[in-house]
Order: structure tokens, then C-alpha cells, then sequence
């Protein structure tokens, strides 16, 4: 009895080395190890502990646009996709990343997140005929009416106050906490993972225009009380809206 | 055969003999190893002795080992970790014996005590036997509080803050003792070398002196016969009694007495060696670092416990918890053997033990649950890094997704789970959308209540409207939103005060 469990002891301690010690599971993994977050160079830990609660990384969904999106990655420039991770956009929930404005990340941190977000679009590349413009000036509202109605009322109804199953586009608390460009970026890749399609798909055949873009942005942001995010002093938007919203049609 | 016929042999024989002379080992062997035991007493209940006894040993010879490459200083002590950790060859598996090691000895002195509680052991003529014991239990959970000091890593400030916060209301000498454990006013090298003193000098050679006595009392008082109900310890008559039962129906402890022990003990090295293998080593974790608190930081399994009841009881009550309640488990567990020294000793005629038993098995099973499932302090990365499941993001409206960023960039998901993920403090938000109706969710968010901040200050109205559409949105597909207040008090409350205007701004 005592020589039998002596032998298993050693029996069974003896296979857990032989096993080979790197491959134990108890055995800490490097990984694991404890860095100061300033020294994470990881991409792909950078961007799932910075970013992926509000960015999908391509396997989740998410409530803001996606990263690991071709299309959008073809029209948004490198440079503006790294300054507005290092400062964020004010007034909307993207925020100040830059270590030098008071953020968590490193210029360098930076770096590796812009070069690995646009290495998810390497080899699946999105057609770059017809690309719109990133970023524009405001279009002409009354024109953009036109367009919403042709190009986005089958989803978000004729007034953009929403269908059955598709929100409203035109939302004032919405359009209150949303920047111009972000809408515009919005209309140029869409939201596919949500069922929103880009700018190529909204007229059958017919992609849509950078003025056509414009002048819708341009009319949704005519519909927002009050300045866009980040604009103008917070008193404006926190002041008790009195006056009548814009009439309708 | 004989010795005459050997010569080699026979001269073995003789040193053998020639040291047997002046040491009397014999004499030593049969009355140690080999002192008469009563047959019933070799039961499988009686193996927690000698199992902790195993467990003490084995952190004797892992922390010596781990002294040879451990620097107890503040700037080294967590690189010697690392080194031990990923350089040092097999050096990860020296600090899981050692760290599963303590959480084994504290779980087997308790069981230990728990069953010497309920075979009556401690009885007459053992009260010294179980008082040392009892010392032997808080030396133990000593030895693993300052060990846990010892990685000197994020962990391990909640034990030393505890520790200073239990000194330090110790009366009229508590400002002194803290000052004499830390080694000044802040936790700092001087902290590290003083646990460091404790942890390898003063507690183990305390355990190893009160050992000693504990294993000459059961020698000297003999180890209790197994109980049989119905059977009263008197005082006159108890020991001739015993005597009489080793006489008649006695036998050494080796090698008649040990198989039980010996198989009990071989387990419980399998599972320290399993524990190590497969868990590891805890940590280190984050430096310890005063300048950064860390609200995530945990003591070890022993002390989950503690951690919990001080999360869980009304702010203010730390001196009753940490100071109150041990002392008066340390006057009940001392005097014990007095308040119950004659008497019935098998469980089944003492129901109150049974009692005491199951309710501190389960205070202290469920305060250590709560623990590890701790949800005691935010989770402060949830709100950029934890994603939100699809059912929750698809079928949003524009506005409702700005709320579900909201709940995010506002870092509600710190403390608030949606779909399971995120902080546990406040509960999980994946349904409230069906428990509460629009105003109920607008007051919670701007007046925040229990231990939620509120939002009022912080929030346009613009964003209350987005978060709260989007909380109303979480909620089981097909279920209209709560229409009735869940909870009328509450209720009453949103309509008698006054609900923001902003929120009911907007589409
Ligand atoms: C708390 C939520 C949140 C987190 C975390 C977050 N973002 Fe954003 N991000 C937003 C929101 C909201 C917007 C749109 C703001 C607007 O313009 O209205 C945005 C916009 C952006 C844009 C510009 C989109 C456009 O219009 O072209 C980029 C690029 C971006 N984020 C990258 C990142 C990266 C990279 C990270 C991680 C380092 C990150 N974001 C983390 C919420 C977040
Ligand atoms: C095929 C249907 C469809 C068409 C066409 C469409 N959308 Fe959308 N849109 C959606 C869906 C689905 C969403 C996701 C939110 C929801 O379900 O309401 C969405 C979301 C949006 C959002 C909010 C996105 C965000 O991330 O905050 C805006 C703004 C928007 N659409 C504007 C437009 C505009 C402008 C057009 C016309 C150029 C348009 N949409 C055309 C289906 C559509
Ligand atoms: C510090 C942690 C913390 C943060 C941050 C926090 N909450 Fe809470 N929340 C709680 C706690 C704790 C409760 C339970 C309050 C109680 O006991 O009444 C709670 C309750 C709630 C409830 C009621 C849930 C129910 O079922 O009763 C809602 C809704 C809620 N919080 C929303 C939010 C939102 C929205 C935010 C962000 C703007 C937020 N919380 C931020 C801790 C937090």
C-alpha cells in the first residue's frame, strides 16, 4: 500500500516534467506577463482594450463604425485617421487618445494602431473608382432633401423620422451628438454589418456623388437644433430649447 | 546468515550498535513514531494532522529554495519574481508549490480543527493540545497574510493597507505599531523587509516551536480514541480509561497506525502538484506602486473572505470586522476546552457543533464565492474595451446606438454588465429596458442612488434622451418596454419630481 502510493507520486510527478515543462498549462505565459500599458506594442491588445468597445474589430458588431472595414479604410487618409485617434473628436464620445493632450497611448501606440487597422484591409482592398471625397464642406440642404428622398427614404422614411425596423436618420438628440463628418462617413460606407449600404448602392448602378454627399449631410445637419458637437459653448445645447423646431416639410 | 559470517556486515552491525548506545534511538522511535495508538483512531478523518504537517514541510523546503533568488527589497523584490517566474528553470513551479502550498495548509488546519471540533479531541485531558492549535491556525494564516506580501505587487497592498488598518486600531499603541510594521508613516522597503523578517524568521520558527509542543502533547496526551456516541469524558475517569484501551486494543502508530495517513497524504501531494502544474504560480501582478491605486487589487483565497465582508458591511463598521470579530473568535476558539471540557465528544450528540460548524463553513464558503466572483471594484478598461453581443447593437435606431456609445464613453460599463460583459458592481443591464419605464431610467441616470453616481452634472440633456432610449431598448425581443413602474416608490418619486426637459426633446 504505502510502496504503491510512493510509486504513483513519483510516477505521476515524474510524467508532469517529462511532459515538457514549456508546455504545462500552470507554466506563465509571457503574454501574461504585466507590462505598463505605455509599453504595450501589441496591435491587436492596443486596439481590443482602447477602441473595441465602441469600434468593431470585425468580429463583433458595434455601436460605432467599424474598423476593420475595407471601404471605409479606402477613403479615410492615413493622417486623418491618426490625428483624430490622438485627439478625438470633441463633443462626441471618440476620445482624446495622445498621451501629450492628457490620453493613455504613445505617439508610437498611435502608429500601431493606424498601421494595424489598415493592415485589415490588405488584400481585401475595396474599389477606389468613384471615391468621394473623405472630407467636404457642407452642400445645399434643399438639394440634399432631394437626394434623402431618393437615395434614403425606402429606409429611413420620406422625412428621415424612421420605418418600421430602421431607425430615425434625422433625430434631433441624434444629430445633436454626432459631428458633420462622422454623418458624412456614414453616408459614404454606410453601416453594412447594420444593413446600411454605401454610397455605391443606394441608386442601383448610380453611385452617389461627393455634391450628392455633401448636400445630404448638409441637410441632415440643417435638421440638428442647436451646434453640432463640439462647436459652440455647451450652454447652447444645455439652454431649455424654446424656440420652435424647423417646420417639417 | 548471522553476522559471524560477514564480516562487513558485522562491523556495520556494530557502528549501528555504537551509535545506538549513545543516542538511544530505539528508545526515541518507540516512544515518537512508534507510541501505541488506539485502533479506532486509524481513520481516514484522522489524516489532517499529518497533512498539514506535509504542507508545513513543504513550504519550509520551496520557500528556502525561493530565498536563495528572492531579494526583499522594494525595487527588486518583484523582478526576482519575474526572473523566477520566465528565467529561472522550473522556477514558476517553486512559486506555485509554494503559493498553492499556503492555500492547502490554511484550507487543511481547517479542516483539521473543524474535525478535532467535531470528534470532541479537544476535550479532557487536551485543552493545551487544542489551544496550541488554535495559535497554530493564526500563525498559518499569518505566515500566508505577510507571504502574499511578498510578491510586493498590486495584490499585495490590500494586505498590507489591511494590515495596517487593523494595527492601527489597536488602542493607545496603534499609531506605534503601525509605524513598527511598516517601518515609518507610508508602505515602502522598510514595509517589504519587515514582512520579509516575519514571513521567513519570526512566524515559521514560531510554528516550528509550537509544533513541537503540539506533537509532544498528542504524545504525551495520547490521540483521541474515535468517539462512540453515548460515551461521557469524565474527568477522574478518562485516562484510566484510555490507558486501559491502548493496553488492550493498542497499536504503534508505525507501522500498524500510518497506512491512512501515508495514502492521505500522497493525494494531497498529487493535488499541490496538479494546482501547481496546471493553475501556476499567482502573479505577479502590478507593481506596487504608492502612487496608484489600484481598486481591482485582490488578497489571496484565504483572505477573499475578509475582502468581501468589508465590501459588503456599511462603511464604518471596519473596526467591529476587523477588530471585534477576531478578537472575540480568538477568546471562543481559547476558550473552548473550558466551556465544554466534560461530556458527550461524538457530533451526533452535540447538534450545537454541528451547527457552529455548517454556519461558519457557510459564512465563510459563500463571503469567499463572493469574492472570487468579486465584483467589489469597477472594471476600469470595460468602457473602452469590453464589446457589446450583437443583440444589443442590431436593430437600434441611429439615436439608440449614440446612447449604447454613451454607455460606454460615459463608462457606465465599469460597473455595469450588458449581455454578462463588463464591470459587476451595478447589476447587469441587459433587460432593464422591461424593469424600468422611461422617467424611472431618466431619475436613475441623473440622480444616480445606492452606490451609482449621479449623471446629472455630466450629461446634456441630448445625451440622457440617446442613453435612455437605448437603455429602454435593452430588453427581450418582443416584450413591449415597462409601462407600470416595477417599483412604485420609485415611481412616485420620478412623477412628484421633476423630469428633465432635454430628455423629452428629440424624436
Ligand atoms: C467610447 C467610445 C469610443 C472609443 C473607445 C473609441 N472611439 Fe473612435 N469614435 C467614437 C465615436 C462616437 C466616433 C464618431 C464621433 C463623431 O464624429 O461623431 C468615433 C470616430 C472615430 C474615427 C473617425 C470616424 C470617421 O468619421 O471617419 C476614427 C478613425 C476612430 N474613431 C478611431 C478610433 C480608434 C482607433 C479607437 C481606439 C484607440 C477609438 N476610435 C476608440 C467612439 C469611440
Ligand atoms: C437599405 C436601407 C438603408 C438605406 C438605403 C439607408 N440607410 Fe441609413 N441606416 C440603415 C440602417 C439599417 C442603419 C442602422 C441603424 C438602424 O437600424 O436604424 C442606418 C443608420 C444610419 C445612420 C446612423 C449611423 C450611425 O452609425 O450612427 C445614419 C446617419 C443614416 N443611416 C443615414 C442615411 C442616409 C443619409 C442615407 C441615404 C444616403 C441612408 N442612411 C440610407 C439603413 C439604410
Ligand atoms: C460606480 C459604478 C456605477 C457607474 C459608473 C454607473 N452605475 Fe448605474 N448603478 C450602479 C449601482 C451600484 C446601481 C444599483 C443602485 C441601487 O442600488 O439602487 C446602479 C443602477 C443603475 C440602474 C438601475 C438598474 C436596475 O435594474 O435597478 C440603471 C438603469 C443604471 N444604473 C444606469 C447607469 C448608466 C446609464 C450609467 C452611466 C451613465 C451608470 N449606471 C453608471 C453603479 C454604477
Amino acid at each position: 500500500m504505502q510502496a504503491r502510493t510512493l510509486y504513483s507520486i513519483l510516477l505521476f510527478g515524474g510524467l508532469g516534467f517529462l511532459c515538457g515543462c514549456d508546455r504545462l498549462p500552470g507554466k506563465p505565459k509571457e503574454e501574461d506577463r504585466w507590462k505598463p500599458p505605455s509599453e504595450i506594442k501589441d496591435f491587436a491588445l492596443l486596439f481590443n482594450t482602447n477602441c473595441r468597445g465602441c469600434h468593431s474589430n470585425g468580429q463583433t458588431l458595434s455601436a460605432s463604425i467599424s474598423m476593420n472595414n475595407p471601404p471605409y479604410l479606402a477613403v479615410v487618409p492615413k493622417e486623418v485617421m491618426h490625428k483624430t485617434i490622438e485627439t478625438g473628436i470633441p463633443g462626441t464620445q471618440m476620445p482624446t487618445y495622445s498621451d501629450k493632450a492628457g490620453g493613455s497611448l504613445t505617439e508610437e501606440q498611435v502608429n500601431i494602431l493606424v498601421e494595424g487597422i489598415y493592415n485589415w484591409a490588405k488584400g481585401h482592398e475595396a474599389p477606389t473608382d468613384n471615391l468621394p471625397p473623405y472630407s467636404a464642406a457642407l452642400g445645399d440642404a434643399e438639394r440634399g432633401k432631394a437626394v434623402f428622398a431618393q437615395a434614403c427614404a425606402s429606409c429611413h422614411g420620406s422625412g428621415g423620422e424612421g420605418t418600421k425596423g430602421k431607425g430615425g436618420a434625422v433625430d434631433k438628440a441624434y444629430l445633436s451628438l454626432v459631428s458633420d463628418q462622422y454623418l458624412r462617413t456614414v453616408v459614404i460606407v454606410g453601416r453594412p454589418e447594420l444593413g446600411m449600404p454605401g454610397f455605391r448602392e443606394y441608386v442601383p448602378g448610380k453611385p452617389m456623388t461627393g455634391e450628392e454627399i455633401s448636400d445630404v449631410v448638409s441637410w441632415l445637419a440643417s435638421r440638428r437644433e442647436g451646434p453640432a458637437p463640439g462647436q459652440s459653448a455647451k450652454t447652447a445645447e444645455i439652454a431649455p430649447k424654446t424656440q420652435p423646431s424647423t417646420p417639417n416639410e | 546468515m548471522s553476522a559471524k559470517d560477514r564480516p562487513i556486515t558485522s562491523s556495520l552491525v556494530n557502528i549501528a550498535m555504537w551509535v545506538e548506545r549513545r543516542l538511544h534511538l530505539v528508545k526515541i522511535w518507540k516512544a515518537t513514531a512508534g507510541h501505541p495508538i488506539p485502533k479506532s483512531s486509524a481513520s481516514w478523518f484522522y489524516t489532517f494532522g499529518s497533512m498539514t504537517l506535509l504542507c508545513f514541510t513543504i513550504q519550509i523546503l520551496t520557500g528556502i529554495l525561493l530565498a536563495l533568488v528572492y531579494v526583499p527589497s522594494a525595487n527588486e523584490a518583484y523582478r526576482s519574481l519575474l526572473f523566477l517566474n520566465y528565467q529561472q528553470e522550473l522556477g514558476w513551479f517553486l512559486r506555485a508549490m509554494h503559493y498553492w502550498g499556503s492555500n492547502c495548509m490554511v484550507v487543511i488546519v481547517f479542516f483539521h480543527m473543524t474535525q478535532v471540533f467535531l470528534w470532541g479531541a479537544y476535550k479532557h485531558p487536551r485543552e493545551l493540545t487544542w489551544i496550541s492549535g488554535v495559535v497554530l491556525l493564526f500563525l498559518t494564516l499569518a505566515l500566508s497574510f505577510t507571504g502574499q506580501v511578498m510578491r510586493f505587487d498590486s495584490d499585495a497592498y490590500w494586505g498590507i493597507g489591511i494590515g495596517a488598518a487593523i494595527s492601527g486600531r489597536i488602542p493607545i499603541i496603534g499609531a506605534q505599531v503601525v509605524n513598527l510594521l511598516l517601518g515609518g508613516p507610508i508602505i515602502g522597503s522598510d514595509t517589504l523587509s519587515r514582512f520579509f523578517a516575519l514571513h521567513v524568521f519570526v512566524l515559521p520558527g514560531a510554528v516550528i516551536a509550537l509544533v513541537s509542543l503540539h506533537l509532544r502533547l498528542v504524545l504525551l496526551k495520547g490521540i483521541n480514541e474515535y468517539p462512540t456516541p453515548g460515551i461521557q469524558v469524565h474527568k477522574g475517569t478518562y485516562w484510566r480509561n484510555y490507558e486501559e484501551m491502548l493496553h488492550k486494543d493498542g497499536m504503534p502508530f508505525v507501522p500498524n497506525g500510518i497506512g491512512k495517513d501515508l495514502v492521505a497524504n500522497g493525494v494531497l501531494l498529487l493535488v499541490m502538484v496538479a494546482l501547481a502544474v496546471f493553475v501556476g504560480p499567482k502573479g505577479p501582478e502590478i507593481p506596487a506602486d504608492p502612487a496608484q491605486v489600484i481598486s481591482e487589487a485582490k488578497p489571496d483565497y484565504p483572505f477573499l473572505w475578509l475582502l468581501s465582508a468589508a465590501a459588503l458591511l456599511p462603511n464604518g463598521s471596519e473596526v467591529i470586522l476587523f477588530f471585534v470579530v477576531p478578537l472575540i473568535a480568538v477568546i471562543l476558539l481559547i476558550g473552548l476546552p473550558f466551556f465544554s471540557n466534560v461530556g458527550e465528544k461524538h457530533y451526533s450528540r452535540r447538534p450545537v457543533s454541528i451547527l457552529v460548524v455548517m454556519l461558519t463553513y457557510l459564512t465563510i464558503g459563500l463571503l469567499t464565492y463572493a469574492g472570487i466572483t468579486g465584483p467589489w471594484s469597477p472594471r476600469m478598461e470595460a468602457w473602452s474595451g469590453t464589446p457589446t453581443k450583437p443583440q444589443f447593437i442590431t436593430g437600434r435606431s441611429p439615436v439608440e446606438l449614440q446612447g449604447a456609445l454613451l454607455l460606454q464613453g460615459k463608462q457606465c460599463r465599469n460597473c455595469h454588465s450588458v449581455g454578462g460583459e463588463g464591470g459587476q458592481r451595478g447589476p447587469d443591464l441587459s433587460a432593464v429596458g422591461a424593469r424600468m419605464n422611461q422617467p424611472q431610467l431618466i431619475r436613475q441616470v441623473i440622480q444616480g442612488g445606492g452606490n451609482m453616481p449621479a449623471y446629472g452634472n455630466t450629461l446634456t440633456p441630448q445625451e440622457v434622451n440617446a442613453l435612455v432610449s437605448y437603455l429602454v431598448s435593452l430588453r427581450p425581443i418582443n416584450t413591449i418596454p415597462a409601462l407600470n413602474p416595477a417599483i412604485p416608490e420609485k415611481a412616485e418619486r420620478v412623477s412628484s419630481g421633476e423630469p428633465t426637459k432635454g430628455a423629452k426633446t428629440g424624436g
